[in-house]
Parts: C-alpha cells; sequence; structure tokens
C-alpha cells in the first residue's frame, strides 16, 4: 500500500491536470460557468425551503434547536456539503469507463482518476464557502470560535470518506456495470439517510426501535453533516460516540476502497 | 553486456472469453486455483522471454490476433501481466493511439498542453515549442488551433497527437501502425521523425505489417504465433518465419 501511495504522490501533476481539465471543459460551453456550481445546490435549497421551511415551518417541535430560526443556513449548509459527496460519487463511478481510451495508452496511476474526481467536486464546494459565510452573517450565527474548526474537520473526514467510496465504485463499476445503475438509486438513499433537511435530533427523538437509530449512525455522512453544522450550531457537535463512528467508518472505507482498487486492477486494465 | 531496458520473463496475460456471464464476485477477489480451468479462458501471451538492448529497433511481427498489441500495452505498463514480468527501465512514448489523451471540448492548444504535460513535458518547454509542435502537424491544424478539437478530422488529431508525442525525449518508443493512418506526405514526416529519434539512440519497438517499414526500421524481429514467441533473431529472420507461413 506504501509503494502506490508514494506512485500517487509522483502523480501528483497529472491529478492536478486531470482536475482542471475536467473542470474547465465543464464550464467552458455554459454562460453562466463557474456560477452553475452554486446555482443548482441553492436551487435545490429554495425548493426544501419552501416545503419544509414554509409549509411545514409552523409544526410543533421541528427538534432545530439554535437552527429554529436559521432553517435557510441550515439547509444551505447540508445542501452544499451533499452537492460534493453526490456528484463525487456520482462521477467517480464513471471515472474509469469514461476515461478508458486515456488509461489504456497512459501510464499515470491509476487512483488519479477517480480520486481526480472528488477533487474537482471539492474545488466547487469551496467556491460555495463564500454564500454560506453570508448567510450566516445574515443569520447572526457566524461567531469566531473554536466551532470553526468544525470546517477543516467535516472536510477532512468527507475527503477520507468520498476518497475510499470513490476507488470502490470506479473499480467495481468496470467489471459490474450495474453499479452505475444502483447508484442512482442509492444516492438518493443516501441523501434522505443523512440530516440535510432535518435535523439529527428529530432522529433521535423519534418512536423507533434503538437498532434503527444505531444503524442510521453507521452512515459517516451523518457525522460528517452534524460537523458541518456545529460550524454555526454548536449544539450538533457529534459525540464523541457519533464522531468515532464516523472516523472509523470512513478509514475503513478508504484503506477498503485502496485495496479492492488494487485488487482489481489487473482485471480492469483488461477489461477497459 | 549493459543492462537490457526492456527485459521480459516468461511473460503472460490470460484473458477470459464471457467474462460477465461467469464472473462472481466471489471469484474476483479470490483468485481461482488451477484446479477448475475455465473453459473461456486463453492467453493471447504466455511463456514470452526476450530482452532488448538500448538502441535496439525491434519490430514485432505475425498475424492478427497474435498479442503483438497486448504486448505493447505490456510494455507501456497499462496492462498487467498474470504470470512472469516485464522490466522496462525507462520512460515510454507511446505512440499507440495518437488522439487518444484529447479531450473533444477543449481547443487544440489547451489538449496539446494538457496532453504534453500528462506525458511529462514541462510547461515552459511546451510554450517555447508550442509553434514548431503545431507546424509539424501541418497546415490545416495550425489553421484550426484554436477550435475545439471535435471539429477536427481523425487525422488531424492524429497528426497532432504524434507532433506532441514525437516531442518526448523518452528512451523507449511504442510504434503500433500510425504510419497507416495519415497520408503521403504526413507519412514521410514520420518517417524522417522516428529516423532521427533513431539516430539519438532511442529504442524502438514497432508493430507493422508492413515489411517495408519494417526492414526500414528495425534491426532485430521477434515473430508471434498464437501468443507464443517463435522466433527471435534479425527482422529478415522473423520476416522470413512469418512469410513462411502466411504465404503456404
Amino acid at each position: 500500500m506504501t509503494s502506490s501511495v508514494t506512485t500517487l504522490w509522483e502523480n501528483r501533476n497529472a491529478l492536478g491536470l486531470l482536475v482542471r481539465r475536467d473542470l474547465s471543459v465543464k464550464y467552458q460551453q455554459s454562460i453562466l460557468g463557474y456560477l452553475w456550481s452554486l446555482i443548482e445546490p441553492l436551487g435545490v435549497a429554495a425548493i426544501y425551503w419552501f416545503v419544509f421551511g414554509v409549509l411545514y415551518g409552523t409544526g410543533a417541535d421541528r427538534h432545530l434547536g439554535d437552527a429554529n430560526n436559521s432553517y435557510p443556513l441550515f439547509l444551505i449548509t447540508g445542501i452544499f456539503a451533499w452537492s460534493w459527496a453526490n456528484a463525487a460519487m456520482g462521477e467517480a463511478t464513471s471515472a474509469l469507463t469514461g476515461q478508458a481510451r486515456l488509461i489504456t495508452t497512459m501510464k499515470v496511476a491509476r487512483q488519479v482518476f477517480p480520486i481526480g474526481r472528488v477533487l474537482g467536486r471539492f474545488a466547487e464546494f469551496v467556491a460555495g464557502i463564500p454564500i454560506l459565510i453570508i448567510l450566516a452573517i445574515v443569520f447572526g450565527e457566524l461567531h469566531f470560535d473554536w466551532q470553526l474548526l468544525a470546517l477543516p474537520l467535516a472536510i477532512l473526514l468527507q475527503t477520507v470518506f468520498l476518497t475510499g467510496l470513490a476507488l470502490l465504485l470506479s473499480s467495481l463499476n468496470v467489471l459490474l456495470r450495474d453499479v452505475e445503475k444502483l447508484m442512482r438509486l442509492g444516492l438518493r438513499f443516501l441523501f434522505y439517510a443523512t440530516p440535510i433537511i432535518y435535523p439529527l435530533a428529530l432522529v433521535q427523538n423519534a418512536d423507533m426501535p434503538g437498532w434503527v437509530k444505531t444503524v442510521y449512525e453507521l452512515n459517516p455522512l451523518v457525522g460528517i453533516m452534524q460537523l458541518y453544522h456545529a460550524i454555526w450550531y454548536p449544539e450538533m457537535f457529534p459525540s464523541a460516540q457519533l464522531l468515532g463512528v464516523t472516523v472509523g467508518i470512513s478509514l475503513v472505507l478508504l484503506v477498503g476502497g485502496w485495496w479492492v482498487f488494487r485488487r482489481l486492477e489487473p482485471a480492469v486494465l483488461k477489461e477497459l | 553486456m549493459a543492462t537490457p531496458i526492456i527485459e521480459a520473463e516468461g511473460l503472460g496475460v490470460r484473458f477470459v472469453r464471457n467474462r460477465r456471464r461467469q464472473m462472481r464476485i466471489r471469484e474476483m477477489f479470490i483468485h481461482r486455483s488451477n484446479r477448475s480451468p475455465n473453459p473461456g479462458e486463453f492467453w493471447p501471451l504466455r511463456d514470452v522471454n526476450f530482452s532488448v538492448n538500448a538502441g535496439d529497433a525491434l519490430g514485432v511481427i505475425g498475424r492478427n490476433g497474435t498479442g503483438k498489441s497486448t504486448l505493447l500495452r505490456l510494455i507501456a505498463g497499462v496492462l498487467i501481466p498474470d504470470e512472469g514480468k516485464i522490466t522496462v527501465r525507462g520512460r515510454v512514448a507511446p505512440l499507440l493511439e495518437l488522439s487518444a489523451g484529447f479531450s473533444n471540448d477543449l481547443t487544440g492548444r489547451e489538449n496539446v498542453h494538457l496532453v504534453g504535460s500528462l506525458h511529462g513535458l514541462s510547461s515552459n518547454f511546451l510554450k517555447k515549442n508550442f509553434d514548431e509542435i503545431v507546424d509539424f502537424a501541418g497546415d490545416q491544424v495550425s489553421s484550426a488551433i484554436d477550435t475545439p478539437v471535435r471539429h477536427y478530422s481523425s487525422g488531424m488529431k492524429v497528426r497532432l497527437g504524434f507532433s506532441v508525442i514525437a516531442r518526448l525525449s523518452h528512451p523507449i518508443l511504442l510504434v503500433d501502425e500510425v504510419m497507416a493512418v495519415g497520408d503521403a506526405e504526413f507519412r514521410k514526416k514520420c518517417y524522417t521523425t522516428i529516423e532521427r529519434l533513431l539516430a539519438e539512440g532511442r529504442s524502438l519497438v514497432l508493430v507493422s505489417h508492413n515489411e517495408a517499414d519494417l526492414t526500414r526500421f528495425c534491426n532485430r524481429g521477434l515473430y508471434f504465433e498464437q501468443g507464443k514467441l517463435v522466433t527471435d533473431g534479425t527482422v529478415q529472420d522473423a520476416l522470413d518465419a512469418y512469410n513462411s507461413v502466411v504465404r503456404s
């Protein structure tokens, strides 16, 4: 494993080039260009805000806590982070199949292709951070405090989680093309299985058997999302147990994804 | 004797026909042992041993489907052998699928920079030599250099790809029938370029069915038959072996 990590490092130039290529291809042909990476999640957030903020907003206890008066900020923070995860997982799945001709003629560490997709989408997430800060100022939730450290921690964990998953999905998809189709359903499922439009407290206080809640918290995105929320609402900072589970499962996914990728690489190259 | 620049020992690759039907998740991780030989599997290359010294020009000869392109992919490092090993000492400039790295939505200019950098050319070098690279590709390409590659003809893409990769200073050249694609004028340019690169002491591995090309460039020949290396000698030996099979 260490040797493949060093080859990946040696290929960091190629990684950067591919990320830049993907971004410039993507935004070259649209007039609004880079703004699209913001418009799309903001549009989605507006829809959820209308349904859950306006239509259902008058309900009794929504368990939003501190976020009760700034639901749009809560929502948009989650949607931005989710957009990164969603797009990275979706695009990483086809990272090898979609670039087969490049992969079969050029010798670069093959890990570069799925990881490039994760990083490319991270660049778009970064572009949205100023919007989050403006919203936080508007709602008076920006506190210069230790809680801002939740952001780098959340980003780090999400990168680990997504990289592992990207390696796993991209290599499996070459051998079993069904993975790509399955992912469409899987991503939708994952969206609702993560506290993005609703707070985690709502799940924890729901009338459900305990094991359902335990299984729910095994999704690393739950802990990661809580870290994002904690940037503005410290009370949402994940418990030590939830944080431990999140870190543990993300790391297992990274090591496992890397292992599977290495293991399948010979077969993948034949198949492309 | 100097250490060979390419060395193959007991090299073999196994492909499986109709893999999709036979694949089980379990089998992807647990390597099948030899107790259950799969009827669909075949070896495009097996038990191949040879070595190439720096400066050699090696012609690879054989009928269609005898593993020649597989061999090039193994040398290029874009295929991992199932048996034996292949050692390549030095970087490889693959003149294989020349338009492979191009993104259709980017302009010719952007693609030159992208593909050049992916192959390890520095952006300084590319800027300095940009005009030369484009001129080499011909008038058609240089007048269209700022339009997306999508609008290029396949010949234009191949020419631009060739002019970029021919700039690489890598010691090993892999050539797979590229000369067949361009028109007569471009083919002539390719010939002079390859001769120049050979004169600089690079090593060449050429896959071709064209006897004139093979005798022109190569001093050594490998003749393959059904995935086995049959003749390893001068290019004339290999061609004789090939012709005796084909013409008989």
